[in-house]
């Protein structure tokens, strides 16, 4: 068991995600970060897809109540066990009575944490993920006990050759109603650099509005990476725990990589996007 | 439906749209709903779920399995297949409050429209409506159509906290907010149904093209059967 000493700003389970309900309105959620995520499951000796501890910008302290082997990859948090910092994309032995403490992020705004095994939590419609309204609890507080399953064919791999990168360019193809925006707009849209005015599993939207918007449409199917522009110009990128449609104009689509690269930006960060093909 | 009136999109690496350039009416549900089936039943394997909204379809796919482009022309060869597995005949009965005290909207709505609150009341129940969609949150439905004298534009701003079961209006549709949450709709009344059961293998009880009737309680009834903590509603 893992006891939640200290609270981080929002640290949630998560794992790949639940798939096959957009049809009743519920979303996808899962890791924001695919690849950090994977990546720390994978050295632990996970499935990669097995639920971990997700953590935003700030990152809580865990009491270890037993051995376990963990990992901690995504942004750089200064992770520390009993005080002494730790490397981060490698396993980690740790035992009953350390101390984890994952402090204020340095870059990035997303640390995965996973422990060999796997998190013992009440799978939901095919997922372990927290999601308010879908599970209870939707986020870990002080006092929390978190149960972890044991992994008796674990595999592991001592380090893992990747490094974290953030990433400025996002990629978007063309969305259904691409074609509704200006020469104007769409030039600004590719010109211009763009900084993140609110971050959430829900969504970002981004500072800077296109002049010009769009008029709603008949709700529409929208997926994580959906970019919509409302009628007043505001840029909305949607992301994991988003709602399943929306009547926005779907300008853009993020590809899958960007919408990993994109939940490492934090508050006031520029992004800028690419018009690719498929 | 001729096929040709379909388009697909290509949205990202593995998700296609299905685009019906058709007028949105009752017809168009039940062949979206049929399309849906027919999908289903005749490519296997490499869809991870088809997400059906009230002009198109959504088909999110695994991109190791099959590319795009063979997934679009197998999706082609289901259009010439003849098929009709969609029927509903379920018409299920929404118990709905329109007492003021929830009905929050109703008195700027009927301002607007230059009735009086009664006549939007009549309005609203007189009509029976098709599922259109679900979606937005879980448990959410897509009404239509609303009469001509309903049609009204979403709120300018959104209220932040619309209460669970409150009946709104907007467009040329009406809903049900299934939860608390915000939104920009309209808030004509309550109902004290649950509309999604997480507890059940079938969270919801109804589905794109179920009938939905509209049936008026008092606020006192509304009172009674709000205690009923999972309530679901009549069949006709």
């Amino acid at each position: 068991m893992i006891r939640v000493i200290q609270s981080g700003l929002f640290s949630t389970v998560q794992d790949g995600g639940r798939y096959g309900y957009r049809n009743i309105g519920i979303p996808h959620s899962g890791f924001m970060d695919k690849e950090s995520a994977y990546a720390a499951n994978t050295i632990v000796g996970n499935d990669k897809e097995e639920s971990l501890i997700e953590n935003t910008l700030k990152g809580p302290t865990l009491l270890f109540n037993d051995n376990y082997t963990i990992s901690i990859t995504g942004g750089d948090f200064n992770p520390l066990i009993n005080d002494f910092q730790i490397e981060m994309y490698k396993s980690i032995n740790v035992k009953s009575g350390d101390t984890l403490k994952i402090n204020n992020t340095i870059n990035g705004a997303r640390c995965y944490v996973a422990i060999s095994g796997g998190i013992n939590v009440k799978s939901i419609f095919g997922s372990k993920s927290f999601l308010n309204n879908i599970t209870d609890p939707y986020y870990l507080k002080k006092g929390d006990n978190i149960k972890i399953n044991n992994n008796p064919n674990k595999k592991m791999i001592l380090k893992n050759k990747l490094q974290f990168k953030l990433i400025d360019t996002i990629n978007v193809f063309k969305g259904p109603e691409f074609d509704l925006l200006n020469i104007k707009s769409k030039k600004q849209l590719f010109k211009n650099e763009f900084t993140i005015r609110t971050n959430s599993r829900m969504a970002y939207n981004l500072e800077e509005r296109l002049e010009i918007g769009i008029k709603s449409i008949i709700s529409s199917p929208v997926l994580p990476g959906t970019v919509q522009l409302t009628p007043s110009g505001k840029i909305i990128i949607l992301h994991r725990d988003c709602q399943t449609s929306g009547g926005y104009p779907r300008i853009l689509q993020l590809d899958v990589s960007s919408l990993n690269f994109l939940s490492q930006k934090k508050i006031n960060d520029k992004i800028k996007f690419c018009l690719i093909n498929l | 439906m001729k096929a040709s009136s379909k388009t697909y999109f290509i949205l990202n690496e593995n998700s296609i749209l299905i685009q019906y350039d058709h007028p949105i009416d009752s017809e168009l549900v039940y062949t979206i709903s049929n399309d849906k089936i027919n999908i289903e039943k005749n490519i296997k394997d490499c869809i991870f779920e088809i997400v059906q909204s009230i002009n198109s379809l959504l088909v999110i796919f695994d991109k190791n399995k099959v590319s795009t482009d063979e997934l679009i022309s197998e999706l082609k060869k289901t259009e010439n297949k003849e098929y009709k597995y969609f029927k509903s005949n379920k018409i299920w009965q929404i118990p709905v409050c329109y007492d003021i005290k929830y009905a929050i909207d109703i008195e700027s709505l009927a301002f607007d429209k230059q009735l009086s609150t009664s006549e939007i009341i009549n309005i609203h129940k007189s009509k029976v409506y098709d599922v259109l969609s679900m979606g937005f949150l879980p448990g959410f439905m897509y009404l239509g159509f609303t009469n001509e004298n309903l049609h009204c534009e979403r709120k300018q701003t959104p209220s932040l906290d619309i209460k669970k079961g409150s009946v709104g209006v907007a467009l040329n549709q009406t809903c049900i907010y299934p939860q608390n949450s915000p939104g920009g709709w309209h808030v004509i009344g309550i109902s004290p149904v649950n509309f999604f059961d997480l507890g059940s293998k079938t969270p919801c009880f109804a589905r794109p093209g179920d009938k939905i009737e509209f049936i008026e309680i008092s606020n006192k009834e509304y009172q009674k059967m709000k205690k009923e903590k999972s309530l679901k509603p009549n069949l006709k």
